[in-house]
């Protein structure tokens, strides 16, 4: 039952880190790939059906953390505190930009936009260096507290860049237009694809190498739990996972125009 | 108890009751209004007019709006358990823990990408597809719900569990899942969300209406919604609330004599607790648990009266349309729903201090090992960056509300239908990039 609930959670994670990094990364280059208002709007709409879907895969990490391994949720979350409280405010920053970019027009609006389109950027930098910083501490050893020194520096750089080039690949796949030719140039002679699923293979390896690296064999819930938890979430996930499958076969085509956000 | 403990534990309840009691403003309204949404998208799909359909993108806007802000409160929340109560994880994490993964992946995963179709969805999904996933999305939310309060009930009354060490494990799911204290509160919060929708709905209508805008047949109508809902909606909440204060004798006897003031009983009670846990003050606050629940009931008398006029008045066309007076009234309403609901929780949680688990784990015990910096830098942080969005979440509520559903964003449709060539590759029709 251990083994599967680490299977689960590995999953999950690494569904996070292959979607939602994708659309972090965007964020991260959205000043470059978009040189105006109505280019970045574009660039967003290339991630923004996806963005709720992409998301959630980490609210169903932390429950499945909390869920089986309770003692490990609360120990890795607490000691590292310093670097899951940027992240989560990064998080809220980015999100909270993206979802109320478009809601003003008129007057204000051209004001209100720049401001939410630094918050998205803001965030999404913070969010992708504060799981460098975070997988620091956590490949460092010393996952009951946050990592120091040069090797957080570099981790988080690295870790960061990985983000970066995630997202412009999936910028190269998604759009159209001038913003599409920005992320082409610097993606380079290669297919975009070729990059993006290159990119996706090292986000996925990211938290598998923290699982790794953290005790969860043996801090995992009781059995009790487990065995009535486990098996339920085995049974839900691929009904989860053919729904995420037709949301991104009905958003499938690249982005001409604006979207909600 | 060391006073860096002591710090840390004040200023680490303050931020989970202020990042909750946040978080909870835009549930309240976010559940009722999907439900009325999904209600007038159903009438729509099943032959409505034009004005169904505008009423479905309207409030369905004011509904994305909210909701949005609503989310990143609550993905604090659930990150809060590890950072600032990771004792409580550490002795209930078999239960309470298994509960919030069920919530993460059975119903809010599902939420999240369903509301992502029809967000977006809009003129591309089929219209019953669309349809679907707008009841999806409503029923996962009620579904949330309930297992957010498996969870909350399970930290009032605990059922179904066993002592094995300093942890518990579960032995009965069945009397988890049907504990009193979470069904009950479900019905309560559940109905109190269409309450809060229904007075929203009101409220905004009534504006336009008193302000003599040209939509008086689209907010007439919504109108009467708002105010039919109501009423229905304060009933049921309020058999609840009557189910769960009389449950309280048996299950939380200190809170229910903390709120009847019955000074002998509450010493009683005391002594008794001090005999089977060791000394101790076992007694809640009684300024917000009793201020708490007076407060609650004196909205609930005031909202009884109030939706009660209105359901008889929305009856007749000329009060709708005419009597301004009662416009104000339903204006300045607003509030009332929401201040009922806070002072709700600030009973049913204040009245179960000192336990985070009722008679298994004190609150103190519960407490992460930080320091009071970090515990107050967090603090500030999120407290700030709460009141930020709750400010700007109403200022664009109003903003929408007042610009009525002459523009509405969502829904609009933006295919490109001038460009016919838009959706291919566009790697043909460019040029070969340049290095």
């Amino acid at each position: 039952m251990e083994t599967l609930a680490i299977a689960l959670l590995g999953f999950y994670a690494a569904g996070y880190f292959v979607l939602a990094g994708a659309d972090v990364g965007t964020g991260m280059v959205a000043p470059y790939l978009g040189r105006t208002d109505r280019e970045r709007r574009l660039v967003i709409a290339s991630f923004a059906p996806f963005l709720l879907g992409n998301e959630v895969w980490l609210v169903a990490t932390a429950g499945l953390l909390v869920g089986c391994f309770p003692v490990l949720e609360g120990e890795l979350l607490s000691g590292q505190f310093a670097v899951i409280v940027p992240l989560l405010v990064g998080w809220v920053v980015r999100d909270s930009g993206l979802w109320l970019r478009g809601r003003v027009t008129g007057r204000a609006g051209r004001a209100w936009r720049a401001g939410c389109d630094g918050a998205v950027v803001c965030g999404s930098w913070t969010v992708a260096l504060a799981w460098g910083w975070l997988l620091a501490g956590v490949l460092g050893g010393t996952p009951e507290r946050p990592a120091s020194g040069a090797v957080a520096l570099v981790t988080a750089a690295a870790v960061a860049a990985l983000f970066a080039a995630h997202g412009l690949g999936f910028a190269a796949v998604r759009l159209t237009g001038l913003p599409y030719e920005r992320a082409r140039r610097l993606v380079g002679r290669t297919r975009a694809v070729h990059s993006f699923a290159l990119t996706a293979v090292l986000m996925a390896a990211v938290p598998v190498a923290a699982g790794v690296a953290l005790p969860l064999a043996r801090s995992a819930a009781d059995h009790a739990t487990l065995v009535l938890l486990v098996p339920a979430l085995l049974v839900v996930t691929p009904p989860l996972v053919a729904v995420q499958v037709w949301s991104w076969y009905v958003f499938r085509h690249r982005v001409t125009g604006p979207s909600y956000l | 108890m060391n006073p860096d403990v002591s710090e840390v534990l004040g200023l680490a309840r303050l931020q989970f009751a202020l990042t909750a009691g946040g978080h909870f403003l835009f549930v309240a309204l976010t559940l009722g209004l999907a439900t009325v949404v999904a209600c007038l998208q159903t009438r729509a799909t099943f032959g409505g007019g034009d004005l169904d359909a505008r009423l479905v993108r309207f409030w369905g806007q004011l509904y994305v709006v909210n909701y949005a802000v609503g989310i990143v409160t609550g993905i604090v929340m659930e990150f809060q358990f590890g950072l600032s109560w990771s004792g409580l994880t550490h002795q209930a994490g078999n239960i309470l823990g298994a509960s919030l993964a069920v919530e993460t992946i059975v119903a809010f995963f599902v939420e999240s990408t369903f509301l992502g179709l029809w967000i977006f969805g809009w003129n591309r999904l089929g219209r019953w597809t669309h349809l679907a996933a707008i009841w999806i999305v409503t029923l996962t939310a009620y579904a949330s719900a309930y297992w957010i309060l498996v969870s909350n009930g399970f930290l009032n009354n605990p059922v179904g569990h066993r002592v094995e060490g300093d942890r518990l494990v579960l032995d009965d799911p069945v009397a988890v899942l049907t504990n009193p204290s979470a069904l009950l509160a479900f019905g309560h919060i559940v109905a109190g969300a269409l309450l809060t929708a229904g007075f929203f709905m009101a409220a905004v209508s009534a504006y336009h209406l008193f302000r003599r805008t040209p939509e008086w047949a689209f907010f007439g109508r919504s109108l009467r919604v708002g105010v039919f809902l109501s009423f229905p909606a304060l009933v049921v909440t309020a058999v609840f609330g009557g189910l769960q204060m009389s449950s309280l004798a048996t299950l939380q006897p200190v809170k229910s004599a903390v709120f009847q003031q019955e000074t002998a009983e509450i010493a009683r009670l005391q002594a008794e607790l001090a005999a089977r846990f060791g000394p101790g003050d076992y007694v809640p606050p009684e300024a917000w648990t009793r201020g708490g629940a007076l407060v609650m009931l004196i909205a609930f008398g005031l909202m009884m009266y109030f939706t009660l006029a209105g359901f008889v008045l929305a009856f007749f066309r000329t009060a709708v349309f005419r009597f301004r007076a009662w416009h104000v009234a339903l204006i300045a309403a607003v509030p009332l729903p929401y201040v009922a609901m806070i002072s709700g929780w600030v009973f049913r949680e204040a009245g179960r201090q000192p336990w985070v688990v009722y008679g298994l784990l004190k609150t103190e015990d519960a407490v992460s090992d930080l320091s009071p910096a970090a515990m107050r830098a967090s603090l500030a942080t999120f407290t700030t960056l709460f009141a930020l969005l709750v400010a700007v979440n109403a200022w664009l509520l109003v903003r929408h509300a007042r610009r009525g559903p002459a523009d509405v964003g969502l829904g609009r449709d933006e295919r490109p239908d001038a460009d016919p060539g838009g959706r291919e590759d566009p790697a043909g029709a460019l040029p070969v990039p340049r290095y």
